[in-house]
Protein backbone atom coordinates (compact mmCIF):
# COMPACT_ATOMS: atom_id res chain seq x y z
CA UNK A 1 0.00 0.00 0.00
CA UNK A 2 1.54 3.37 -1.00
CA UNK A 3 2.01 5.93 1.79
CA UNK A 4 -0.02 8.81 0.24
CA UNK A 5 -2.66 6.39 -0.65
CA UNK A 6 -3.09 5.37 3.42
CA UNK A 7 -2.92 9.10 3.90
CA UNK A 8 -5.65 9.66 1.99
CA UNK A 9 -8.04 6.50 2.81
CA UNK A 10 -9.41 8.53 6.09
CA UNK A 11 -10.71 11.13 4.06
CA UNK A 12 -11.74 8.46 1.28
CA UNK A 13 -13.83 7.04 3.93
CA UNK A 14 -15.35 10.34 5.48
CA UNK A 15 -16.16 11.77 1.50
CA UNK A 16 -14.27 15.05 1.90
CA UNK A 17 -11.73 13.80 -1.04
CA UNK A 18 -11.51 15.96 -3.94
CA UNK A 19 -11.91 14.19 -6.96
CA UNK A 20 -8.22 13.50 -8.66
CA UNK A 21 -7.30 12.31 -4.77
CA UNK A 22 -10.64 10.38 -4.80
CA UNK A 23 -9.70 8.91 -8.46
CA UNK A 24 -5.80 8.32 -7.21
CA UNK A 25 -7.71 6.18 -3.84
CA UNK A 26 -9.89 4.40 -6.33
CA UNK A 27 -7.74 3.50 -8.51
CA UNK A 28 -4.98 1.70 -5.47
CA UNK A 29 -7.95 0.13 -4.13
CA UNK A 30 -9.10 -1.55 -7.71
CA UNK A 31 -5.56 -3.02 -7.56
CA UNK A 32 -4.28 -3.41 -3.75
CA UNK A 33 -6.01 -5.68 -1.74
CA UNK A 34 -4.24 -4.55 1.56
CA UNK A 35 -6.15 -1.09 0.67
CA UNK A 36 -9.19 -2.80 0.88
CA UNK A 37 -8.63 -4.14 3.83
CA UNK A 38 -7.63 -0.64 5.48
CA UNK A 39 -10.41 0.88 4.08
CA UNK A 40 -13.27 -1.58 5.74
CA UNK A 41 -11.02 -1.16 9.20
CA UNK A 42 -11.28 2.57 8.51
CA UNK A 43 -15.09 2.10 7.66
CA UNK A 44 -15.29 0.19 10.76
CA UNK A 45 -13.44 2.96 13.24
CA UNK A 46 -16.01 5.48 11.43
CA UNK A 47 -19.16 3.60 12.63
CA UNK A 48 -17.81 2.95 15.99
CA UNK A 49 -16.93 6.68 16.51
CA UNK A 50 -20.09 7.85 14.95
CA UNK A 51 -22.09 5.69 17.35
CA UNK A 52 -20.05 6.77 20.48
CA UNK A 53 -20.47 10.15 19.31
CA UNK A 54 -24.48 9.70 19.36
CA UNK A 55 -24.58 7.80 22.67
CA UNK A 56 -22.62 10.47 24.30
CA UNK A 57 -24.82 12.87 27.13
CA UNK A 58 -25.78 16.02 25.81
CA UNK A 59 -25.16 19.22 27.42
CA UNK A 60 -27.36 20.13 30.40
CA UNK A 61 -30.22 22.11 29.50
CA UNK A 62 -28.96 24.91 32.20
CA UNK A 63 -25.98 25.70 29.93
CA UNK A 64 -27.71 27.35 27.57
CA UNK A 65 -29.61 29.77 30.21
CA UNK A 66 -25.71 30.22 32.36
CA UNK A 67 -24.47 31.21 28.69
CA UNK A 68 -26.58 33.66 28.54
CA UNK A 69 -26.32 34.93 31.62
CA UNK A 70 -22.56 35.71 30.34
CA UNK A 71 -23.92 37.57 27.49
CA UNK A 72 -25.81 39.59 29.83
CA UNK A 73 -24.95 43.28 30.40
CA UNK A 74 -23.70 44.76 33.49
CA UNK A 75 -26.17 45.98 35.88
CA UNK A 76 -26.55 49.37 35.57
CA UNK A 77 -25.79 52.39 37.91
CA UNK A 78 -29.05 53.40 38.10
CA UNK A 79 -29.67 49.84 39.32
CA UNK A 80 -27.67 49.61 41.51
CA UNK A 81 -28.18 52.75 42.96
CA UNK A 82 -31.80 52.08 43.66
CA UNK A 83 -31.67 48.20 44.96
CA UNK A 84 -29.18 50.40 47.78
CA UNK A 85 -31.77 52.86 48.26
CA UNK A 86 -34.18 50.35 49.18
CA UNK A 87 -31.93 48.04 50.69
CA UNK A 88 -30.76 50.75 53.62
CA UNK A 89 -32.61 51.32 56.86
CA UNK A 90 -33.05 54.82 56.03
CA UNK A 91 -36.89 54.11 55.38
CA UNK A 92 -37.74 57.01 58.04
CA UNK A 93 -36.01 59.46 56.44
CA UNK A 94 -37.22 58.57 53.25
CA UNK A 95 -40.83 58.48 54.13
CA UNK A 96 -40.41 62.52 54.87
CA UNK A 97 -39.17 62.74 51.15
CA UNK A 98 -41.13 60.74 50.05
CA UNK A 99 -44.33 62.20 50.76
CA UNK A 100 -42.84 65.90 49.70
CA UNK A 101 -41.60 64.16 46.39
CA UNK A 102 -45.09 62.04 45.81
CA UNK A 103 -46.69 65.42 44.20
CA UNK A 104 -43.60 66.48 42.13
CA UNK A 105 -43.17 62.74 41.23
CA UNK A 106 -46.88 62.55 39.82
CA UNK A 107 -46.35 65.19 37.66
CA UNK A 108 -42.49 64.15 36.61
CA UNK A 109 -44.37 60.74 35.67
CA UNK A 110 -46.95 62.23 33.49
CA UNK A 111 -43.71 63.75 31.54
CA UNK A 112 -42.02 60.00 31.91
CA UNK A 113 -45.62 58.02 30.47
CA UNK A 114 -45.31 60.58 27.54
CA UNK A 115 -41.57 59.99 26.35
CA UNK A 116 -41.18 55.99 27.20
CA UNK A 117 -44.07 53.44 27.38
CA UNK A 118 -44.11 52.02 24.09
CA UNK A 119 -41.19 49.82 24.48
CA UNK A 120 -42.31 48.49 27.61
CA UNK A 121 -44.05 45.54 25.98
CA UNK A 122 -42.40 43.15 28.69
CA UNK A 123 -42.13 45.54 31.48
CA UNK A 124 -38.69 43.96 33.46
CA UNK A 125 -35.42 44.96 32.60
CA UNK A 126 -34.33 40.94 32.32
CA UNK A 127 -37.01 40.24 29.51
CA UNK A 128 -34.98 42.60 27.07
CA UNK A 129 -34.03 39.17 25.45
CA UNK A 130 -37.25 39.23 24.05
CA UNK A 131 -37.93 42.14 22.86
CA UNK A 132 -39.42 42.53 19.95
CA UNK A 133 -37.78 44.19 16.99
CA UNK A 134 -41.01 45.26 15.69
CA UNK A 135 -44.24 45.01 17.51
CA UNK A 136 -45.86 46.47 13.81
CA UNK A 137 -48.91 44.58 13.12
CA UNK A 138 -48.90 41.23 11.34
CA UNK A 139 -48.87 42.86 7.31
CA UNK A 140 -46.11 45.39 8.21
CA UNK A 141 -44.01 42.73 9.60
CA UNK A 142 -43.91 40.80 7.11
CA UNK A 143 -43.09 43.29 4.70
CA UNK A 144 -40.04 44.21 7.10
CA UNK A 145 -39.02 40.52 7.37
CA UNK A 146 -38.51 40.09 3.46
CA UNK A 147 -35.99 37.42 3.52
CA UNK A 148 -32.29 39.06 2.85
CA UNK A 149 -31.03 37.36 -0.39
CA UNK A 150 -27.71 35.43 0.97
CA UNK A 151 -24.06 35.68 -0.76
CA UNK A 152 -23.56 32.12 -1.13
CA UNK A 153 -23.75 30.53 -4.18
CA UNK A 154 -26.30 27.95 -3.39
CA UNK A 155 -28.70 30.13 -1.98
CA UNK A 156 -31.10 32.57 -2.96
CA UNK A 157 -33.57 34.82 -1.33
CA UNK A 158 -37.51 34.44 -1.31
CA UNK A 159 -38.77 31.43 -3.41
CA UNK A 160 -41.54 31.03 -4.61
CA UNK A 161 -43.57 27.25 -4.85
CA UNK A 162 -43.25 27.29 -8.67
CA UNK A 163 -39.74 27.67 -8.71
CA UNK A 164 -39.22 25.19 -5.71
CA UNK A 165 -40.56 22.44 -8.23
CA UNK A 166 -37.76 24.04 -11.48
CA UNK A 167 -35.10 23.82 -9.22
CA UNK A 168 -36.03 21.42 -6.87
CA UNK A 169 -35.37 23.78 -3.67
CA UNK A 170 -35.05 22.75 -0.29
CA UNK A 171 -36.63 25.56 1.26
CA UNK A 172 -36.86 26.57 5.26
CA UNK A 173 -38.62 28.68 6.92
CA UNK A 174 -38.16 30.64 10.14
CA UNK A 175 -40.78 31.83 11.98
CA UNK A 176 -41.11 33.88 15.17
CA UNK A 177 -44.46 34.57 16.86
CA UNK A 178 -45.49 37.08 20.22
CA UNK A 179 -48.20 35.50 21.59
CA UNK A 180 -50.70 35.65 24.54
CA UNK A 181 -50.54 32.50 25.55
CA UNK A 182 -48.00 30.14 24.52
CA UNK A 183 -49.56 27.12 25.60
CA UNK A 184 -52.77 27.31 23.56
CA UNK A 185 -50.95 28.57 20.85
CA UNK A 186 -48.57 25.57 20.25
CA UNK A 187 -51.97 23.77 20.55
CA UNK A 188 -53.75 26.02 17.81
CA UNK A 189 -49.89 25.24 15.65
CA UNK A 190 -50.06 21.89 15.94
CA UNK A 191 -53.17 21.60 14.83
CA UNK A 192 -53.04 23.60 12.26
CA UNK A 193 -49.98 21.71 11.21
CA UNK A 194 -51.88 18.82 10.92
CA UNK A 195 -54.63 19.95 8.41
CA UNK A 196 -51.91 21.34 6.55
CA UNK A 197 -50.43 17.25 6.59
CA UNK A 198 -47.71 18.42 7.73
CA UNK A 199 -45.79 16.94 11.17
CA UNK A 200 -44.13 18.21 13.87
CA UNK A 201 -40.92 16.89 14.38
CA UNK A 202 -39.56 18.52 17.49
CA UNK A 203 -40.98 20.15 20.37
CA UNK A 204 -39.21 22.01 23.15
CA UNK A 205 -41.40 23.99 25.77
CA UNK A 206 -39.19 26.08 27.93
CA UNK A 207 -42.00 26.96 30.60
CA UNK A 208 -41.10 29.81 32.67
CA UNK A 209 -38.69 28.32 35.37
CA UNK A 210 -38.90 31.80 37.73
CA UNK A 211 -40.91 34.45 38.07
CA UNK A 212 -39.73 37.23 35.17
CA UNK A 213 -39.39 34.42 32.83
CA UNK A 214 -41.18 34.32 29.48
CA UNK A 215 -42.51 31.21 28.28
CA UNK A 216 -41.27 30.15 25.37
CA UNK A 217 -41.77 27.16 22.91
CA UNK A 218 -39.93 26.35 19.52
CA UNK A 219 -41.82 23.75 17.13
CA UNK A 220 -40.21 22.11 14.04
CA UNK A 221 -42.74 21.81 11.78
CA UNK A 222 -42.51 19.39 8.15
CA UNK A 223 -44.66 20.07 5.36
CA UNK A 224 -45.11 19.62 2.00
CA UNK A 225 -43.00 21.72 -0.14
CA UNK A 226 -45.80 23.01 -1.98
CA UNK A 227 -47.37 23.96 1.07
CA UNK A 228 -44.67 25.70 2.85
CA UNK A 229 -46.18 29.39 1.95
CA UNK A 230 -49.81 28.55 2.91
CA UNK A 231 -48.82 27.17 6.11
CA UNK A 232 -46.44 30.35 7.18
CA UNK A 233 -49.35 32.23 6.30
CA UNK A 234 -51.87 30.72 8.33
CA UNK A 235 -49.42 29.81 11.10
CA UNK A 236 -48.69 33.72 11.30
CA UNK A 237 -52.07 34.69 12.03
CA UNK A 238 -51.53 32.81 15.76
CA UNK A 239 -49.63 35.71 16.83
CA UNK A 240 -48.06 38.72 16.03
CA UNK A 241 -45.00 38.49 13.68
CA UNK A 242 -41.63 39.17 14.92
CA UNK A 243 -39.50 37.79 12.40
CA UNK A 244 -40.34 35.42 9.20
CA UNK A 245 -37.53 34.71 6.95
CA UNK A 246 -37.58 32.04 4.17
CA UNK A 247 -34.00 30.51 3.22
CA UNK A 248 -33.63 28.25 -0.03
CA UNK A 249 -30.60 25.86 -1.04
CA UNK A 250 -30.45 24.77 -4.77
CA UNK A 251 -30.11 20.92 -4.30
CA UNK A 252 -30.50 20.57 -8.03
CA UNK A 253 -26.72 20.01 -9.05
CA UNK A 254 -25.87 17.94 -6.06
CA UNK A 255 -28.83 15.71 -7.02
CA UNK A 256 -27.65 15.23 -10.38
CA UNK A 257 -24.21 14.91 -9.38
CA UNK A 258 -25.93 11.83 -6.78
CA UNK A 259 -27.16 10.25 -9.88
CA UNK A 260 -24.57 10.36 -11.81
CA UNK A 261 -22.28 8.93 -9.29
CA UNK A 262 -24.89 6.30 -8.53
CA UNK A 263 -25.53 5.26 -12.35
CA UNK A 264 -21.88 4.70 -12.02
CA UNK A 265 -21.46 2.84 -8.99
CA UNK A 266 -24.16 0.45 -9.85
CA UNK A 267 -22.31 -0.17 -13.34
CA UNK A 268 -19.41 -1.02 -10.78
CA UNK A 269 -21.21 -3.46 -9.17
CA UNK A 270 -22.82 -5.11 -12.03
CA UNK A 271 -19.29 -5.34 -13.40
CA UNK A 272 -17.90 -6.84 -10.26
CA UNK A 273 -20.65 -9.58 -10.29
CA UNK A 274 -19.98 -10.55 -13.55
CA UNK A 275 -15.99 -11.21 -12.62
CA UNK A 276 -17.33 -13.08 -9.35
CA UNK A 277 -19.31 -15.66 -12.02
CA UNK A 278 -16.09 -16.41 -13.89
CA UNK A 279 -13.73 -18.43 -11.57
CA UNK A 280 -10.65 -17.32 -10.28
CA UNK A 281 -8.45 -17.71 -7.63
CA UNK A 282 -9.27 -17.89 -3.98
CA UNK A 283 -7.51 -14.92 -3.92
CA UNK A 284 -8.75 -13.15 -6.84
CA UNK A 285 -12.61 -13.87 -5.64
CA UNK A 286 -11.67 -12.71 -2.38
CA UNK A 287 -10.01 -9.10 -3.83
CA UNK A 288 -13.25 -9.26 -5.66
CA UNK A 289 -15.57 -9.80 -3.31
CA UNK A 290 -13.86 -7.09 -1.43
CA UNK A 291 -14.48 -4.70 -3.81
CA UNK A 292 -18.01 -5.30 -4.25
CA UNK A 293 -18.62 -5.20 -0.40
CA UNK A 294 -16.49 -1.57 -0.82
CA UNK A 295 -19.33 -0.47 -3.75
CA UNK A 296 -22.16 -1.94 -2.54
CA UNK A 297 -21.20 0.72 1.05
CA UNK A 298 -21.06 3.51 -1.30
CA UNK A 299 -24.40 2.79 -2.97
CA UNK A 300 -25.74 2.54 0.43
CA UNK A 301 -24.22 5.35 1.85
CA UNK A 302 -24.83 7.66 -1.51
CA UNK A 303 -28.57 6.18 -1.77
CA UNK A 304 -29.04 7.71 1.74
CA UNK A 305 -27.82 11.06 1.07
CA UNK A 306 -30.02 10.80 -1.95
CA UNK A 307 -33.47 9.88 -0.27
CA UNK A 308 -32.32 12.75 2.22
CA UNK A 309 -31.84 15.12 -0.28
CA UNK A 310 -35.12 14.57 -2.35
CA UNK A 311 -36.99 14.58 1.28
CA UNK A 312 -35.85 17.86 1.80
CA UNK A 313 -36.93 18.76 -1.51
CA UNK A 314 -39.99 17.42 -1.13
CA UNK A 315 -41.01 18.58 2.34
CA UNK A 316 -39.98 22.30 3.80
CA UNK A 317 -38.93 22.43 7.59
CA UNK A 318 -40.49 25.70 9.70
CA UNK A 319 -38.76 26.84 12.71
CA UNK A 320 -41.65 28.28 14.59
CA UNK A 321 -40.84 29.80 18.01
CA UNK A 322 -43.76 31.49 20.28
CA UNK A 323 -42.41 33.64 22.86
CA UNK A 324 -45.70 35.14 24.88
CA UNK A 325 -45.90 39.04 25.43
CA UNK A 326 -45.74 38.87 29.20
CA UNK A 327 -43.02 37.54 31.57
CA UNK A 328 -44.40 34.63 34.07
CA UNK A 329 -46.29 36.10 37.52
CA UNK A 330 -44.42 39.72 36.36
CA UNK A 331 -43.20 41.02 39.13
CA UNK A 332 -44.04 45.04 39.44
CA UNK A 333 -43.50 46.73 36.44
CA UNK A 334 -41.40 49.84 36.80
CA UNK A 335 -43.48 51.69 34.21
CA UNK A 336 -43.88 55.14 34.90
CA UNK A 337 -47.19 54.41 36.62
CA UNK A 338 -46.41 51.17 38.65
CA UNK A 339 -43.63 52.86 39.96
CA UNK A 340 -46.02 55.97 41.41
CA UNK A 341 -47.61 52.92 42.58
CA UNK A 342 -44.27 51.53 44.59
CA UNK A 343 -43.29 54.89 45.57
CA UNK A 344 -46.67 55.52 46.95
CA UNK A 345 -46.75 52.06 48.87
CA UNK A 346 -43.41 52.34 50.35
CA UNK A 347 -44.40 55.74 51.10
CA UNK A 348 -47.52 54.49 53.07
CA UNK A 349 -45.14 51.91 54.56
CA UNK A 350 -42.28 53.97 55.65
CA UNK A 351 -45.35 56.23 57.12
CA UNK A 352 -46.64 53.18 59.16
CA UNK A 353 -43.17 53.16 60.55
CA UNK A 354 -42.89 56.11 61.40
CA UNK A 355 -46.11 56.85 63.25
CA UNK A 356 -45.81 53.29 65.03
CA UNK A 357 -42.16 54.49 66.33
CA UNK A 358 -43.57 57.44 67.56
CA UNK A 359 -46.09 56.16 69.46
CA UNK A 360 -43.79 53.49 70.83
CA UNK A 361 -41.86 56.19 71.99
CA UNK A 362 -45.12 58.33 73.09
CA UNK A 363 -46.04 54.29 74.99
CA UNK A 364 -42.62 54.45 76.80
CA UNK A 365 -43.07 58.01 77.75
CA UNK A 366 -46.44 57.05 79.53
CA UNK A 367 -45.06 53.67 81.25
CA UNK A 368 -42.34 55.42 82.65
CA UNK A 369 -44.21 58.58 83.80
CA UNK A 370 -44.25 57.83 87.36
CA UNK A 371 -40.56 57.88 87.66
CA UNK A 372 -40.51 60.81 85.21
CA UNK A 373 -42.95 62.67 87.50
CA UNK A 374 -41.03 61.80 90.37
CA UNK A 375 -37.56 63.10 89.06
CA UNK A 376 -39.42 66.12 87.89
CA UNK A 377 -40.94 66.72 91.63
CA UNK A 378 -37.45 66.23 92.97
CA UNK A 379 -35.90 68.81 90.52
CA UNK A 380 -38.67 71.40 91.33
CA UNK A 381 -38.63 70.61 95.22
CA UNK A 382 -34.59 70.87 95.23
CA UNK A 383 -34.76 74.13 92.35
CA UNK A 384 -37.11 75.60 95.15
CA UNK A 385 -35.72 74.53 98.55
CA UNK A 386 -32.08 76.16 97.60
CA UNK A 387 -34.16 79.62 96.58
CA UNK A 388 -35.18 79.61 100.13
CA UNK A 389 -32.14 78.79 101.74
CA UNK A 390 -30.05 81.41 99.95
CA UNK A 391 -31.84 84.99 101.49
CA UNK A 392 -31.23 82.81 105.41
CA UNK A 393 -27.31 82.72 104.32
CA UNK A 394 -27.16 86.18 103.11
CA UNK B 1 -28.25 22.63 9.44
CA UNK B 2 -26.58 23.83 6.17
CA UNK B 3 -23.81 26.40 6.17
CA UNK B 4 -26.28 29.33 4.51
CA UNK B 5 -28.72 28.76 7.52
CA UNK B 6 -25.68 29.09 10.14
CA UNK B 7 -24.17 32.34 8.07
CA UNK B 8 -28.12 33.75 8.47
CA UNK B 9 -27.77 32.75 12.12
CA UNK B 10 -24.64 34.90 12.67
CA UNK B 11 -25.41 37.67 10.77
CA UNK B 12 -28.59 37.62 13.11
CA UNK B 13 -26.57 36.88 16.16
CA UNK B 14 -23.92 40.07 15.26
CA UNK B 15 -26.71 42.16 15.40
CA UNK B 16 -27.19 40.78 18.90
CA UNK B 17 -30.17 38.93 18.27
CA UNK B 18 -30.72 36.15 20.93
CA UNK B 19 -33.10 34.22 19.55
CA UNK B 20 -30.88 33.59 16.47
CA UNK B 21 -27.90 32.62 19.46
CA UNK B 22 -30.37 30.32 20.68
CA UNK B 23 -30.87 28.00 17.75
CA UNK B 24 -27.60 28.32 17.10
CA UNK B 25 -26.52 26.90 20.58
CA UNK B 26 -29.06 24.61 19.48
CA UNK B 27 -27.84 23.50 16.55
CA UNK B 28 -24.04 23.23 17.32
CA UNK B 29 -24.05 23.43 21.55
CA UNK B 30 -24.28 19.63 21.53
CA UNK B 31 -21.18 18.83 18.94
CA UNK B 32 -19.33 21.66 20.51
CA UNK B 33 -19.48 20.13 23.91
CA UNK B 34 -18.74 16.44 22.33
CA UNK B 35 -15.89 17.62 21.08
CA UNK B 36 -14.33 19.66 23.70
CA UNK B 37 -15.43 16.78 26.27
CA UNK B 38 -13.58 14.17 24.36
CA UNK B 39 -10.27 16.34 24.48
CA UNK B 40 -10.58 17.64 27.87
CA UNK B 41 -12.08 14.75 29.03
CA UNK B 42 -13.32 16.33 32.25
CA UNK B 43 -17.47 16.91 32.53
CA UNK B 44 -17.24 20.33 34.09
CA UNK B 45 -14.55 21.69 32.19
CA UNK B 46 -16.07 20.81 29.17
CA UNK B 47 -19.28 22.51 29.75
CA UNK B 48 -17.33 26.34 30.31
CA UNK B 49 -15.62 25.55 27.91
CA UNK B 50 -18.72 25.34 25.74
CA UNK B 51 -20.29 28.22 27.09
CA UNK B 52 -17.16 30.07 26.91
CA UNK B 53 -16.61 28.92 22.93
CA UNK B 54 -20.86 30.21 22.23
CA UNK B 55 -19.87 33.47 24.21
CA UNK B 56 -17.14 34.03 21.61
CA UNK B 57 -18.93 33.12 18.90
CA UNK B 58 -21.81 36.26 20.41
CA UNK B 59 -18.29 38.24 20.44
CA UNK B 60 -17.27 37.44 17.30
CA UNK B 61 -20.35 36.74 15.17
CA UNK B 62 -19.45 40.22 13.30
CA UNK B 63 -15.94 39.90 12.35
CA UNK B 64 -16.64 36.31 11.10
CA UNK B 65 -14.79 36.98 7.66
CA UNK B 66 -16.91 34.27 5.91
CA UNK B 67 -13.67 32.18 4.44
CA UNK B 68 -14.75 29.16 5.46
CA UNK B 69 -17.66 27.08 6.53
CA UNK B 70 -19.15 28.52 10.27
CA UNK B 71 -18.65 25.11 11.15
CA UNK B 72 -15.52 25.19 10.75
CA UNK B 73 -14.80 28.65 12.78
CA UNK B 74 -17.04 27.26 15.52
CA UNK B 75 -14.59 23.84 16.16
CA UNK B 76 -11.34 26.59 15.44
CA UNK B 77 -12.52 28.41 18.49
CA UNK B 78 -13.58 25.31 20.68
CA UNK B 79 -10.34 23.44 19.57
CA UNK B 80 -8.10 26.66 21.03
CA UNK B 81 -9.97 26.76 23.78
CA UNK B 82 -9.58 22.98 24.68
CA UNK B 83 -6.00 22.99 23.73
CA UNK B 84 -5.40 25.88 26.12
CA UNK B 85 -7.45 24.73 28.88
CA UNK B 86 -5.29 21.40 28.78
CA UNK B 87 -1.99 23.54 28.52
CA UNK B 88 -3.12 25.45 31.84
CA UNK B 89 -4.17 22.75 33.69
CA UNK B 90 -0.90 20.52 33.31
CA UNK B 91 0.82 23.86 34.50
CA UNK B 92 3.47 23.38 31.80
CA UNK B 93 3.30 23.64 27.96
CA UNK B 94 2.74 19.86 26.26
CA UNK B 95 4.48 19.92 22.76
CA UNK B 96 1.15 18.19 22.05
CA UNK B 97 2.80 18.05 18.24
CA UNK B 98 5.90 16.48 19.09
CA UNK B 99 3.73 13.67 20.27
CA UNK B 100 0.99 13.63 18.80
CA UNK B 101 3.02 12.10 14.90
CA UNK B 102 5.53 9.46 16.29
CA UNK B 103 4.59 6.54 14.31
CA UNK B 104 2.90 3.65 16.40
CA UNK B 105 4.82 0.06 16.96
CA UNK B 106 3.42 -2.40 15.35
CA UNK B 107 2.39 -2.25 11.43
CA UNK B 108 -0.05 -3.70 9.42
CA UNK B 109 -3.72 -4.37 9.76
CA UNK B 110 -5.36 -6.01 12.78
CA UNK B 111 -9.16 -5.44 11.53
CA UNK B 112 -10.08 -7.53 14.04
CA UNK B 113 -9.08 -5.18 16.99
CA UNK B 114 -11.77 -2.94 15.51
CA UNK B 115 -14.17 -5.29 14.80
CA UNK B 116 -14.58 -6.59 18.27
CA UNK B 117 -14.01 -3.58 20.27
CA UNK B 118 -16.33 -3.04 23.12
CA UNK B 119 -17.50 0.67 24.05
CA UNK B 120 -15.50 0.74 27.01
CA UNK B 121 -12.55 -0.85 25.47
CA UNK B 122 -12.73 2.05 22.84
CA UNK B 123 -13.44 4.57 25.14
CA UNK B 124 -10.35 3.64 27.27
CA UNK B 125 -7.89 3.28 23.82
CA UNK B 126 -9.45 6.70 23.32
CA UNK B 127 -8.09 7.79 26.47
CA UNK B 128 -4.60 7.02 26.08
CA UNK B 129 -4.33 8.86 22.69
CA UNK B 130 -3.28 12.34 22.92
CA UNK B 131 -5.76 15.13 22.82
CA UNK B 132 -4.76 16.09 19.50
CA UNK B 133 -4.95 12.33 18.36
CA UNK B 134 -8.28 12.83 19.07
CA UNK B 135 -9.25 15.98 17.97
CA UNK B 136 -8.07 14.79 13.98
CA UNK B 137 -10.26 11.41 15.09
CA UNK B 138 -13.54 13.10 15.95
CA UNK B 139 -12.98 15.82 13.55
CA UNK B 140 -12.41 13.25 10.64
CA UNK B 141 -15.16 10.75 11.32
CA UNK B 142 -17.77 12.19 13.51
CA UNK B 143 -17.09 16.16 12.38
CA UNK B 144 -16.76 15.00 8.69
CA UNK B 145 -14.21 17.88 8.28
CA UNK B 146 -12.45 17.45 5.12
CA UNK B 147 -8.35 17.91 5.52
CA UNK B 148 -8.41 21.66 4.62
CA UNK B 149 -10.96 22.11 6.83
CA UNK B 150 -9.27 20.41 10.28
CA UNK B 151 -6.28 21.92 8.81
CA UNK B 152 -7.76 25.46 10.09
CA UNK B 153 -9.55 23.70 12.96
CA UNK B 154 -6.32 22.49 14.91
CA UNK B 155 -4.38 25.48 13.10
CA UNK B 156 -1.79 23.43 11.29
CA UNK B 157 -0.29 22.87 7.71
CA UNK B 158 -2.65 20.42 6.03
CA UNK B 159 0.15 17.56 5.85
CA UNK B 160 0.09 17.35 9.18
CA UNK B 161 -3.48 16.79 9.44
CA UNK B 162 -3.04 13.92 6.71
CA UNK B 163 0.36 12.52 9.06
CA UNK B 164 -1.66 12.92 12.43
CA UNK B 165 -4.78 11.15 11.04
CA UNK B 166 -2.60 8.27 9.63
CA UNK B 167 -1.22 7.68 12.68
CA UNK B 168 -4.09 8.58 15.32
CA UNK B 169 -5.66 5.56 13.62
CA UNK B 170 -2.62 3.54 14.14
CA UNK B 171 -2.16 4.20 18.11
CA UNK B 172 -5.96 3.48 18.62
CA UNK B 173 -5.52 -0.04 16.82
CA UNK B 174 -2.39 -0.56 19.11
CA UNK B 175 -4.59 0.52 22.40
CA UNK B 176 -7.38 -1.69 21.28
CA UNK B 177 -4.93 -4.44 20.22
CA UNK B 178 -3.45 -4.27 24.16
CA UNK B 179 -7.06 -4.17 25.86
CA UNK B 180 -7.46 -7.34 24.74
CA UNK B 181 -4.58 -8.99 25.94
CA UNK B 182 -5.61 -10.86 29.50
CA UNK B 183 -4.07 -9.42 32.23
Amino acid sequence: MKHDVAELLPFYVNGTLEAPDRARVEAELATCAECSAELGDLRVLAENLRARAEAAPPPPQALLARTFAELAPEPTLATRLRSAWWSAPARYATAVVLVASVSAGAVAAWHLRESAGRDDRFGAPSSVVYVSRSSAPHADAMEMAAPPVKSGPRTVGAATSSVAQSHRLARTATLSLIVHDAEASRTRATDLTGALGGVVTALSDEGPASAGDVHVVHLTIEVGATRLDDALDRLAQIGTVQRREIDAEDLDASLVDQDARLRNLRREETALRQLMDKRGSVDEILTVEQKLSDVRGSIEELDAQHQRDLHRVATSTIALTLTEDHPHAAPPKPGPTARIDGAWQNGVRALADTVVALVSVLAWAVAFSPVLLGVAGLAYLAKRGIGRLRPTQT
Amino acid sequence: MTDAEDRALLERIAKRDRLAFETFFGAHGADVHRFVRDLVRDDGLAEELTSDVMVEVWRGAGRFAGRSRVRTWVFGIAHHKAIDALRRSRGRTVPLDDLADQPSTTAGPEAAALHAAERDQLEAALASLSAEHRAVLELTYVGGFSQKEIAEVVGCPVATVKTRAFYAKGRLRDALGKAELPR
